[in-house]
């Protein structure tokens, strides 16, 4: 085996990561950007924030939060971009987002994941919707605990 | 000039479905600029309005390079742009550690609390720690260690539990979750000791659940 030098190593994975952030991260984030606006010039957000207001508000968190977990579930990438969006736009605060931040990660990319995780590894479809839910669950649990330490 | 019956041929068999002429429509008033003035509900049909703005340097001493006041496609564009340095900062300290044996330090003091923790057999030790890093591969060596009986059904199904939420955890939370760790309040470890807690807590959930209503595999 070629012998590689620490610095080797480190651009190596600092390349993975400009790899991960050219075709993975910016994407999402753009698409993300590019949907709130779209919800925010249509009003929708305004009537999301309202409708979900009474839930959101049992984790500390405004209704508009509620499409960052909606994000979330399709993609990461795609929760934490409406995340930033909606921080950047004085939606969220940064206590807001410092209770979001383990539920995008916990209930994250699950229809991905569905296929790439569940799918690989074969397990049982008949617990697919036990996994969602717990997945979920795992999610609503951080939030409160979150919110106390926020 | 004859025509080329190939051609011919495939515009004849072109089938449009009727909402490719909606889309067309849409794209053509998109494009068009036609809601560019307009404000409500309209503007989301209009290019520009939806590619945004980049911020601008109001106040020097706050600003980043991405401005303040940004937004639509272009604020986003600068924000992830914003971001890259710290995934690939992280990521490369994390090829470092891997490579100087640090992940297998992790897997040898794993694998004697697997079973207490998740109830599955420390063989699984760097699966999970592969798992943590790459769901894909978490997920193929999974497969593999109950092909080869390692684990049996029901071991699996909690392990993929564990795995489901939260997957390729390390990774995901210091590439995509880098861009909110400037926001934070707290510091950036506590909220990835939140996610494994979470992760741990699930997996058991699942265990509970096989062990009182599924039959022996």
């Amino acid at each position: 085996m070629q012998t590689k030098t620490i610095v080797d190593v480190f651009v190596d994975g600092a390349r993975k990561g400009w790899n991960v952030g050219i075709s993975s991260i910016l994407p999402n984030v753009l698409m993300a950007f590019a949907l709130i606006q779209i919800l925010k010039v249509t009003g929708l957000l305004t009537i999301l924030g309202k409708v979900f207001g009474p839930v959101m508000a049992l984790f500390g968190l405004p209704g508009e939060a509620v499409t960052v977990l909606m994000g979330a579930w399709l993609s990461m990438g795609g929760g934490i971009g409406v995340a930033a969006s909606l921080y950047t736009g004085k939606i969220l605060s940064a206590t807001h987002v410092t209770i979001l931040l383990p539920a995008i990660i916990l209930m994250g990319a699950q229809i991905q994941y569905m296929g790439r995780l569940l799918g690989t590894a074969g397990v049982q479809t008949r617990y697919y919707p036990m996994l969602f839910g717990i997945s979920v669950m795992n999610a609503v649990i951080a939030m409160l605990i979150m919110r106390f330490v926020a | 000039m004859s025509e080329d019956p190939k051609k011919s041929s495939i515009v004849e068999d072109l089938k449009v479905p009727w909402y490719g002429y909606v889309a067309l429509i849409l794209a053509i008033v998109f494009f068009s600029g036609i809601f560019a003035k307009k404000a409500g509900w309209v503007a989301a049909f209009d290019f520009n309005t939806i590619n945004g703005a980049f911020g601008t340097m109001k106040d020097a001493a706050k600003a980043t390079f991405a401005g303040q006041g940004g937004y639509g496609a272009r604020a986003g564009f600068l924000f992830a742009l914003g971001l890259i340095p710290a995934v690939m900062l992280a990521l490369g300290v994390v090829e470092v550690i891997d490579h100087l044996g640090g992940l297998k330090a992790g897997q040898k003091l794993l694998t004697p609390i697997l079973r207490p923790l998740l109830g599955i057999p420390g063989i699984a030790g760097l699966a999970l720690v592969t798992s943590l890093q790459s769901t894909d591969a978490g997920a193929g060596m999974t497969k593999m260690l109950r092909e080869t009986d390692y684990i049996t059904e029901k071991e699996k199904t909690v392990f993929c539990a564990f795995q489901f939420s939260a997957g390729g955890t390390v990774t995901n939370y210091l590439s995509s979750g880098a861009a909110l760790f400037p926001f934070l309040t707290v510091p950036i470890i506590l909220p990835l000791v939140v996610i494994f807690v979470m992760k741990i807590f699930g997996a058991n959930v699942m265990r509970l659940y096989l062990q009182r209503f599924a039959k022996e595999d």
